[in-house]
């Protein structure tokens, strides 16, 4: 079980909110605390992870919950 | 063109192409917006790649005589200004007039109302208000002959022969660079090139990769040419449907394109588990969208083509006109996104 530190909810956010939003709340976290994205847009659903990762953040899991709604779980580096 | 043909027609090529859109999450406000925001070029790249596939497509079926290239002329003021508000509209609208139709079909609700903003802006600017405001940008033209292309007049024989030899470069180009790079990594850890095992899959429920975005894209958009005998276009089609609605014109093929991708996009978004009924939560942001929404639909018809048809039916044919609407709108997406989102750094 891991620790979510903070969430950030994307959900009916539209294109490029949740990608503008989640690069800045991770500047905004400490190493090692995890941010938990929940997000209902499928472009950033699959574009935040490589964000993420390409920012050196490691992306614990991608989750999809339903129709259209992921969870994405990244621990801040 | 016959109405069961158009409907029958229209339906499937509208809808093949909502479905592609909706799988590529094709949209160039991402495209254009995403060079300068996020450093990300993968959608940029797809357009890239439909531009070359449309190039050698257009090329050879003008050569077969299956098409009539027709380039639009070039009007400058109407090219420049109904670019750059175009592009700032599609930022606000957050979604290009082919974005925002494919989510129509995915249930975004605010993509609903920036369509209805775009066909609103885009009757005005039609034939209401705004109308002078247009024509005055339209007067100017330049050139001597029907359509100036990047090089020179417009010329049935010559111009398809440079559209093929620009687009078999471009080909050549994007091997080299994008393509080779990746083959040689794949050889080296000994992936397989490409993995039928889960075909079905990744054609009907996952996002398709950039490349294989932009060579769909190129085929069905050539395919629609080919339909039509003309470009295929989004804002026309919006307005065709908003005569239909209000008086007793019947749908014509570009409603009908229009229809298909809403029902193409929606088939992909269902089978994919990405449909959903989505409304933005705060209103402000929803009266932006339709704001955003009017400003493409002016944009659209002073410049006389949206992005589709500008970019992915004009530029094909190295229209002048096209290609400066085309930079236009990206410069219009990068001012607003500026402005919207790295201006004010929080």
């Amino acid at each position: 079980m891991v620790d979510i530190t903070d969430t950030l909810d994307c959900t009916g956010e539209v294109c490029p909110y949740p990608d503008v939003k989640s690069k800045r709340k991770v500047k905004k976290m400490n190493s090692g605390e995890v941010l938990e994205i929940l997000i209902d847009y499928p472009l950033s659903a699959e574009r935040i992870p490589e964000t993420m990762k390409s920012l050196g953040h490691e992306v614990l899991s991608e989750e999809k919950l339903g129709d259209s709604s992921w969870k994405i779980l990244v621990k801040i580096k | 063109m016959d109405f069961w043909y158009a409907l029958v027609a229209g339906l499937i090529i509208g809808a093949i192409f909502g479905f592609i859109l909706q799988r590529g999450r094709f949209c160039m406000n991402s495209a254009f917006r995403d060079i300068i925001l996020l450093k990300e070029y993968k959608l940029a790249k797809a357009v890239a790649v439909a531009l070359v596939v449309l190039m050698v497509g257009f090329a050879i079926f003008a050569f077969g005589g299956v098409i009539n290239l027709a380039p639009k002329p070039f009007k400058p003021w109407g090219a420049i200004v109904g670019g750059l508000v175009f592009g700032v509209g599609m930022v606000l609208a957050a979604g290009c007039a082919s974005g925002t139709t494919y989510r129509v079909g995915e249930g975004m609700m605010g993509s609903v109302v920036a369509a209805v903003g775009l066909t609103t802006g885009a009757l005005m600017t039609g034939f209401g208000v705004l109308s002078n405001a247009k024509n005055a940008l339209q007067a100017t033209v330049v050139g001597s002959g029907p359509a100036l292309t990047l090089f020179g007049e417009f010329n049935a024989t010559i111009t398809p022969i440079l559209m093929l030899v620009v687009g078999l470069v471009g080909i050549a180009l994007m091997f080299f660079f994008w393509a080779w790079p990746a083959i040689k990594r794949k050889r080296e850890a000994n992936e397989s090139l490409i993995k039928f095992e889960n075909f079905k899959e990744a054609t009907f429920k996952k996002g398709y990769p950039w490349w294989v975005t932009g060579i769909l894209i190129g085929i069905i958009l050539t395919a629609g040419f080919i339909a039509s005998n003309g470009v295929v276009g989004i804002t026309g089609g919006w307005m065709d449907i908003s005569l239909w609605l209000t008086t007793t014109d019947s749908v014509m093929w570009p409603g009908f394109i229009i229809f298909g991708i809403i029902i193409g996009a929606f088939v992909s978004a269902y089978i994919g588990g990405e449909f959903k009924f989505r409304v933005p939560k705060d209103g402000f942001t929803l009266l932006k969208q339709f704001f955003g929404g009017g400003l493409m639909g002016f944009g659209a018809v002073t410049a006389m083509g949206c992005n589709v048809t500008n970019i992915l039916g004009g530029v094909p044919q190295l229209s002048l006109h096209s290609i400066v609407t085309g930079a236009c709108i990206m410069f219009g997406a990068w001012i607003a996104a500026y402005l919207l989102f790295m201006w004010r750094k929080d």
